[in-house]
């Protein structure tokens, strides 16, 4: 691998879902995505999940088989299609590229294919921004470059002097070459982890397992200098199926995303033999050759609310192999937010999850936005997250301080009256039908409303029609002193929050 | 005897923690305490300013429990003191905690640790939270089990966490509720929310039998906790309301 071939980027096939959300959240949607993974399969056995959305392949192999990587773009496309997803596939040197490349197909085009070689160019329109985490772009827009194709220019000595390896990968990224070389000469030693289940576990403590298994694999990687871009998880059923598959991550893998991965591993595998359920993951041989699985998948689409993916017998081993070894250059991220947490916090927390599930046990991050719910969001603990829209922001329209101490995960329906006894309602130009005069929340008694302010329209996200909101907030004082904030949406009451 | 030991030290600042001890053995009867138990115990943990004048020690005594009559503000307020003196706090069963409202009163929301749902073994999940979290509120079922309650007591006897407890818990250092509030700033169709004035009254055992009441700014209009300097000298007892 030494010479120009090292330094040579694989052509990447990149399959993107624009169904699929930037975060993936539920575990119904990592679960369908098995179905579109199990289509790309048919064209080639090795695909690389990146997130349920967006899965990645080497497009040389498959591209020579069906005669061109248009051919293949589209076939991939189409394929998906057939089963009822949205899909656009993209061609080019290396994994960001061909990312970018899938979205750029969009809207008209189901594939792009950047001509190899012509990266590079194909890159440099893109903000600085597009280049994910390292947090670079911040430092690269205020010396003025702007664009990745300004900032592959740049002498590559002078970007590792100032910004390091993470700098030099993602210069290297922007210059459509690989981020890191391949470590060459892989070690010998046997670097996989795994871990038996003794009677066989669920999903839940699955997962939890995985946490402490991958900083066993990681320790071992480390030991050696070398850290891992690309894991296979492998997980056998009591009832001897198995499920095999190759995640990538954009940075370095560590502990808790390898575990993420795990837990969207088995949320999309079926091992129970029911005849509607797709095999979605049919073990993947590390042989080249693409499967005749043709007749396998028997699911049809939007086959999405399956039951229950985890196995009936439950879960006997787990096993991570370390795939694509990099040198271990420069810090990982670190796996809490800051230097806060203590030992002692971090053990009970573990504990804790341990019990209750990883999600169970969560730290708050304050965010921005409009409505008190908005205004934290709960980050599983040991999860690094930042809030999407940040709290530093001026939040026009947002409540007036101060904060309401009860905020309502889900609103509580309630009912307004006037003095006669009609529903308070709101026009389209936020004009009251009456002012009111009593409240119920939830299934409580009827309190008498003794001071109230509002409407405050908000309509917001009116571009984006299923997060939209268009809505009248009112405040609430009722007789036992009580405030309380509520909404006004389609002619329903709610009430979002307390103040008490 | 439990409250032996944190009054021996507010009676008797300037004693050396051996001397502490020795006493601690003398009043209890107890050799098992050590120096550490004896310190971690009789120390407490700050609250805010404005709320001191309600808690017999000046603060949250260390192992013991308060409870609160709802997760309101109050509740919030008792424990933003300590987490901003750099304290973890640690939250069971509250899934609709306003986390503004306490970052407001001073509350650092890294410090935080939330379990929304503990389910049926919430006494287990506040005990490993206890072993974490200096302070850890918990919105406890309709009748906690009074097996469950004694095993809690025991846990923070032991590691010196202070509890709070939002609904009943029996034997409780303090209770603290609010009896009367009036919100300013809004009127009939015009202002918003502003701030609010609360009476709070705590009473409780020990120390806290006399029941002390104080008019709050709850909140004040800049999110903050005050004390109503117009309602009289702050944070005196009151003679019982017989």
């Amino acid at each position: 691998m030494r010479g120009p071939a090292a330094d040579r980027p694989a052509r990447i096939l990149a399959v993107w879902c624009p169904d699929w959300p930037e975060e993936p959240a539920s575990r119904d949607e990592a679960r369908a995505f098995g179905q579109v993974v199990a289509a790309v399969e048919d064209f080639c056995p090795v695909v690389e999940v990146l997130r349920p959305g967006m899965c990645i392949l080497g497009a040389r192999g498959p591209a020579r088989y069906v005669g061109g990587e248009d051919t293949l773009a589209q076939k991939i496309a189409e394929a998906v299609r057939a089963r009822g997803f949205g899909c656009h596939t993209g061609v080019a040197d290396g994994q960001f590229a061909a990312c970018l490349a899938a979205r750029a197909a969009r809207p008209r085009h189901a594939a792009l294919v950047v001509p190899l070689g012509g990266t590079r160019q194909f890159l440099a329109p893109y903000p600085v921004h597009a280049l994910a985490g390292a947090g670079l772009a911040g430092p690269l827009t205020r010396l003025g470059i702007r664009t990745l194709g300004d900032f592959a220019a740049l002498p590559a000595r002078d970007v590792a002097s100032r910004f390091g390896a993470e700098g030099t990968a993602a210069q290297r990224v922007a210059r459509g070459q690989q981020a890191r070389r391949l470590a060459v000469g892989a070690p010998r030693a046997d670097l996989s982890a795994t871990v038996e289940f003794d009677p066989p576990a669920d999903a839940e403590p699955v997962v939890f397992a995985a946490k402490g298994l991958a900083e066993q694999m990681l320790a071992a990687l480390a030991a050696r200098g070398l850290s891992c871009v690309r894991v296979r998880v492998e997980v056998a059923g009591a009832d001897g199926q198995e499920s095999a598959r190759l995640w990538r991550h954009d940075g370095l893998l560590s502990a808790l995303a390898v575990a993420q991965r795990v837990r969207w591993q088995l949320d999309g595998w079926h091992p129970a033999p029911a005849p509607p359920a797709p095999p979605a993951a049919p073990a993947p041989p590390a042989a080249p050759e693409p499967p005749a699985t043709a007749a396998a998948p028997s699911a049809g689409p939007g086959e999405t609310g399956a039951p229950d993916g985890e196995s009936p017998g439950g879960i006997a081993s787990l096993r991570l192999v370390p795939d694509q070894l990099v040198p271990g250059e420069g810090r990982q991220l670190g796996l809490w937010g800051d230097d806060l947490v203590s030992d002692q916090v971090e053990r009970a927390a573990v504990r804790l999850q341990a019990m209750l599930g990883h999600e169970a046990v969560t730290h708050p991050v304050l965010a921005g936005g409009r409505g008190p719910g908005e205004r934290a969001v709960l980050v599983p603990f040991g999860d690094v997250r930042d809030a999407r829209l940040p709290a530093d922001r001026p939040w026009p329209a947002r409540i007036p301080p101060p904060d309401p101490a009860t905020v309502y995960p889900v609103p509580l329906p309630a009912d307004v009256i006037d003095a006669v006894g009609a529903p308070v309602t709101v026009t389209g130009r936020a004009d009251l039908s009456a002012p009111p005069d009593a409240l119920t929340a939830g299934s409580g008694p009827w309190l008498a409303i003794t001071a109230w302010a509002g409407p405050w329209p908000v309509t917001e996200r009116w571009w984006d029609q299923p997060n939209a909101t268009r809505r009248a907030r009112f405040q609430l004082v009722t007789e036992d002193g009580t405030a309380w904030l509520a909404a006004i949406e389609r002619g329903r009451w709610q009430i979002e929050a307390r103040y008490d | 005897m439990r409250d032996g030991i944190s009054q021996l030290k507010g009676l008797l600042p300037g004693y050396s923690p051996d001397a502490l001890r020795v006493m601690g053995e003398t009043v209890t009867g107890n050799t098992a305490f050590t120096e550490d138990a004896v310190l971690s115990r009789a120390s407490v943990l700050p609250a805010l300013p404005a709320l001191a004048g309600l808690l017999p020690a000046g603060g949250l005594a260390k192992g013991s429990v308060l409870t609160v009559d709802r997760s309101g503000l109050l509740c919030l307020a008792l424990m933003a003191g300590a987490s901003a003196a750099g304290a973890w706090c640690g939250v069971a069963g509250v899934p609709d905690l306003g986390v503004a409202a306490a970052a407001g009163m001073g509350a650092e929301p890294a410090r935080l640790m939330l379990v929304p749902d503990p389910g049926p073994g919430w006494p287990q999940v506040v005990a490993s939270m206890l072993e974490a979290c200096e302070v850890v509120v918990v919105r406890l079922p309709a009748r906690p089990p009074a097996q469950a309650r004694r095993r809690l007591e025991g846990v923070l006897r032991r590691g010196g966490g202070v509890l709070i407890a939002v609904g009943a818990w029996e034997g409780a250092w303090v209770r603290l509720r609010v009896t009367q509030r009036s919100w300013s700033g809004i009127g009939h169709g015009y202002g918003s929310l502003r701030a609010c004035r609360a009476e709070v009254v705590a009473e409780g055992r020990g120390t806290a039998a006399r029941p002390r009441r104080c008019w709050l700014w709850l909140p004040a209009p800049d999110g903050t906790v005050t004390l109503d300097e117009t309602a009289g000298v702050p944070g005196v007892a009151v003679r019982a309301a017989w």
